[in-house]
């Protein structure tokens, strides 16, 4: 009842990846931002970080466990959603574990490994970004923008679907000038926002940085696998 | 939730949910080990505990840990003319990268259950010290007032990042058994990337049994002090605004200060003790130093 994941992870043998992190991009304003702190979204499904990601993640995970193809409906666990009373999510238990009962093909395995879109607070003000995206955030001297792409990792039994681990992505380093629960940098050193919609390249390979230098230490944190 | 916890108070710090498990955590730490690569601010990193519980995350991630210290210059007591300085220890623990969500000086100890973003509601909590008749001259010949618990709920909304309102309303027991409702109102202005000042005003509510231990005077007490007796009532019991600034100097250090003015309004204005050993004016002024680091539990 109380054996840490780790010690979990030792019968696991197969495993099937299943990432639902990046279908679109949110522009969110912050700090002094004049009366609107609205956000904008625009689909980034044509950059494939999804199948990235499921790439990268079996890359690691190869050698400690055999990664088997899985097929999934990944709109299904893009959509989920905390409730906004808190004590709901407690008692409702993990969304996830029914949707890899239900959505996920084939059944059987020893675990399936979950990525979704992960959740930070940006600024004092409590309001919340998620997935991938990035701020733009003015102060009285200056305005500055940093990108992010907040994604969390679960571990669900394939036979029981409990959780055996959970963790959401680390900050990469202290180099963002908002922080952010995740991995982030700002975009002033280097990367330009361009046209800031889907057809941008170097946003693209900016949030494919963040998700290739992040993805490997998480999943080692996980104790899946080791640090590449 | 997006609130923690917080163990020892400072007026902008973040809170800590998980410290007694991660304190466990640190207590057991077998082996510091050399900084991970992945993080080149995490300081150490702490084995994992050999169990976890079903109901409760994972410890394991990146943590931040913030230690300082502080002083508050307040009133020797609610209605005073002297102020006195005293030391405010620094604590915070929370997941590395977590933003630090505004916290006024006045606000109690909160946890947000309900949390729409910029709408935010939940449990709160305060502890009022008690006040001992001994300890002050001005007491002499008035009862003691026990230490005094609130619990009760908070909310607050932020239309746009910069502007905070709150209310707190608690419920009193042991050294007051009255209502204490808490209204305010705060501008948050980021100045540069690491320096930000927040100003607003301030008003609180007090109902009679809330105002009454610490303001009446019965019979006994007044032929001891030669004050009047009085019957304090509830209702407005003060008004006025509070400022603080914080300056994040590097990744490590940051310093903040703050300034709390209230003024006494009501019966608890007009109490002898006030008005003849006291005064209705009352300013709090504090400053702090804190230090933070990240390390890892794995």
């Amino acid at each position: 009842m109380f054996a840490t994941g780790e010690t979990k992870l030792q019968t696991v043998k197969t495993v099937g990846i299943i990432s639902a992190v990046g279908g679109q991009m949110t522009v969110a304003t912050g700090g002094l931002s004049g009366l609107d702190n609205s956000s904008r979204s625009f689909p980034i499904d044509s950059w494939e970080l999804d199948d990235l990601i499921v790439q990268r993640a079996t890359a690691a995970l190869s050698g400690r466990f055999q990664v088997k193809p899985v097929s999934y409906n990944r709109a299904a666990f893009a959509i989920v959603k905390d409730s906004v009373v808190a004590p709901v999510n407690l008692v409702r238990g993990d969304p996830f574990k029914a949707l890899v009962k239900t959505e996920v093909s084939p059944q059987g395995l020893d675990a399936y490994i979950v990525i979704t879109k992960a959740k930070s607070s940006i600024g004092g003000a409590g309001r919340k970004v998620e997935g991938v995206g990035y701020i733009i955030y003015g102060t009285v001297m200056e305005s500055y923008r940093q990108i992010y792409a907040l994604y969390e990792i679960r571990v669900i039994d394939g036979k029981t679907f409990d959780v055996i681990e959970k963790m959401a992505a680390p900050p990469l380093d202290n180099t963002g000038h908002v922080k952010l629960a995740g991995p982030s940098q700002p975009v002033d050193g280097g990367v330009s926002i361009g046209a800031g919609d889907g057809t941008d390249e170097s946003l693209r390979k900016a949030v494919v940085d963040l998700i290739v230098r992040s993805l490997p230490t998480t999943l080692n944190d996980l104790h899946l696998a080791a640090v590449l | 939730m997006n609130h923690n916890i917080k163990v020892l108070c400072r007026p902008c710090t973040v809170c800590v949910r998980r410290t007694p498990l991660v304190a466990f955590v640190a207590a057991l730490g077998v082996t510091v080990s050399l900084p991970d690569v992945a993080s080149a601010q995490t300081v150490f990193t702490l084995p994992a505990p050999p169990f976890q519980a079903p109901f409760l995350p994972s410890v394991s991630g990146d943590w931040t840990l913030t230690i300082g210290a502080g002083g508050e210059y307040k009133p020797d007591f609610e209605g005073s003319k002297h102020a006195l300085f005293s030391p405010v220890p620094i604590f915070s623990l929370h997941r590395a990268g977590a933003a630090e969500q505004f916290h006024g000086p006045r606000d109690g100890a909160s946890i947000a259950v309900i949390d729409f973003g910029n709408l935010q509601a939940g449990p709160t909590g305060k502890f009022v010290s008690s006040r001992k008749a001994s300890s002050y001259s001005e007491l002499n010949g008035l009862g003691d007032v026990n230490a005094a618990f609130e619990f009760g709920g908070f909310i607050q909304y932020f239309p746009v990042d910069w502007f905070r309102l709150r209310n707190e309303t608690r419920q009193g027991f042991g050294g007051h058994h009255g209502v204490v409702s808490d209204f305010s109102a705060d501008f948050i202005v980021p100045i540069t990337r690491g320096f930000t000042v927040s100003a607003g005003p301030r008003f609180t509510w007090e109902s009679s049994k809330a105002t009454s231990p610490y303001f009446s005077i019965d019979a006994a007490q007044a032929m001891a002090t030669g004050l009047s007796v009085f019957d304090a009532k509830g209702g407005s019991h003060s008004v006025g605004a509070g400022a603080q600034v914080s300056y994040r100097i590097d990744t490590h250090w940051e310093v903040h200060s703050y300034i709390e003015y209230e003024r006494l309004l009501g019966d608890a204005a007009k109490s002898p003790l006030v008005t003849v050993r006291g005064s209705v004016n009352q300013t709090t002024v504090g400053l702090g130093a804190s230090y933070s680091f990240d390390f890892k539990i794995r």
